[in-house]
């Protein structure tokens, strides 16, 4: 018995809360169970329910936006293990080989590359005072994260195992490098554009700014040895504050001189 | 302040603050979103995207990995809007200054954001063990029910944070105002532009990209010469 579109829906916005649950011991295995249970009670007899549901409620753990290509593929897996095929590998086993790959991959583009990327292009309109900022990032931010929701999960459903070829062909790792670069690249115009506004803002020779990428360089030192960005933020605030109140000191002195 | 206009802010902290964990994770809760949004509401929209732009990169770089929780920044800009923006109307005082007091007083208490999603998730645990043994017993409707409590857990954690930074920042800034007006006007364009560049710095420190430096190096001096020069 194959699920009914209208199901298959159902269990793709369900996984939208997949987290919901989190926690400590399985992490997201309460909502992997939650997710697919209309499909489950589909595809299941009440009886067998309870032991095919208990499965699903162990350690779970992938990327949200990559967990609908998991889910996808669980689902025909089910359903061919419902018809009486023997799938060519255990749900379970798959479940396991592929959440800890994806959850990586996705961290990597997702988390690390376009989340700083879509930060970056939208600081730039809101440092040109456009109120528009938040919605350009919420655009260049989820335009793929969706793409990857709907269509991972078709693919997924489509496919059953077959989907890792999809996932490999795609070469996501190679495409994290790219986006993480890419977002260096954007940070960097990014801190010219702001120094250079600021410098204008306050009547300050431009060639001074060149200098802001020594203290840029020092606190990126200063993180990656692990010093913690409270830290930075209230010893750079305490800093500012201070050498700005011995400077308005030193002029007006002049100044009176 | 207003309890209205806390109100507005509780229920942005709600909405956005679900969005960092439990469901969506369509990054509403980023602050260059949640920030505008709830000043928007509250009339001052600009407000908003002075402390998005200043939060945003901050934390960018922690990435909620596995088990691993950020401070919570959704809650600190939007309590920051909150706060600055009432105090501004009732201290009657520039609005550059007392955001960023707000804000550098609201970003340590972000912290307690990081203890209280910690707690959701422990009690979470029972609600695994709770759909479990519903399941055994076929109730699965109510094993379902556990999956939305832990959204309430989350839901609590979240405008627990907001609370406690609404709170401690609403009580401090008051105390503190006085103390550092003069050395805010002097140093609040500084400040303002050390925020991003400190997010900057620390994604450019964490980010695990070969020629990161290089990149950054260049990219800088070649927008900053073309500005410079054109």
């Amino acid at each position: 018995m194959a699920l009914l579109r209208r199901t298959r829906v159902h269990i793709w916005f369900r996984l939208l809360l997949l987290q919901g649950s989190w926690n400590f011991e399985r992490l997201q295995g309460l909502g992997f169970f939650f997710a697919l249970l209309p499909g489950l009670k589909k595809l299941y007899p009440k009886e067998k329910l309870a032991e095919v549901g208990r499965h699903y409620l162990g350690y779970f753990n992938t990327h949200p936006y990559l967990a609908p290509l998991v889910a996808g593929a669980v689902l025909k897996l089910e359903e061919d293990r419902a018809k009486g095929q023997q799938p060519p590998v255990e749900i379970e086993e798959f479940k396991e080989m592929v959440a800890a790959p994806y959850a990586a991959i996705g961290d990597a583009l997702f988390w690390g590359g376009l989340r700083p990327l879509a930060a970056g292009i939208a600081l730039f309109f809101a440092a040109k005072g456009i109120l528009w900022a938040p919605l350009v990032f919420l655009f260049l931010y989820n335009l793929i994260p969706m793409l990857f929701r709907i269509s991972g999960f078709i693919r997924g459903y489509q496919q059953g195992i077959a989907s890792v070829e999809f996932f490999q062909k795609r070469r996501l790792p190679d495409w994290a490098i790219h986006t993480k670069e890419a977002a260096v690249v954007v940070l960097g115009g990014l801190s010219a554009f702001l120094v250079f506004q600021h410098l204008q803002r306050i009547d300050m020779v431009s060639w001074v700014g060149l200098l802001a990428i020594v203290p840029v360089i020092v606190l990126g030192l200063l993180a990656r040895k692990g010093v913690s960005t409270l830290l930075l933020v209230l010893l750079s605030a305490a800093t500012i504050i201070l050498l700005s109140l011995f400077w308005t000191d030193v002029t007006s002195l002049v100044a009176m001189i | 302040m207003s309890a209205f206009d806390f109100f507005i802010g509780a229920m942005v902290a709600l909405f956005c603050g679900l969005d960092r964990t439990a469901i969506l994770q369509v990054m509403i809760s980023r602050p260059i979103v949640a920030a505008p949004l709830v000043a928007w509401l509250l009339g001052e929209p600009l407000v908003g995207l002075q402390v998005g732009m200043m939060v945003e990169l901050l934390w960018l770089a922690r990435l909620p990995v596995g088990a691993a929780i950020p401070p919570d920044d959704t809650q600190v800009s939007i309590a920051s809007c909150v706060i600055a923006i009432n105090l501004g109307r009732l201290l009657q005082v520039p609005s550059s200054e007392i955001v960023l007091l707000c804000l550098l007083v609201a970003i340590p208490l972000g912290k307690v954001g990081q203890y209280l999603d910690h707690i959701a998730r422990q009690i979470n645990v029972r609600l695994l063990l709770s759909a479990e043994e519903r399941l055994v017993n076929g109730q699965f409707l109510r094993a379902e029910v556990q999956h939305f409590k832990g959204m309430t857990n989350f839901a609590i954690a979240t405008l627990g944070t907001y609370t406690v930074v609404v709170i401690g920042t609403f009580m401090l800034v008051p105390i503190i105002w006085p103390l550092v007006e003069n050395a805010l006007y002097h140093s609040s364009n500084w400040l303002e532009l050390a925020l991003p560049l400190i997010g900057v710095a620390v994604i450019l420190g964490t980010i695990n990209v070969s020629r990161a430096l290089t990149l950054f190096c260049a990219s800088f001096g070649m927008a900053f010469l073309l500005m410079w020069l054109v």
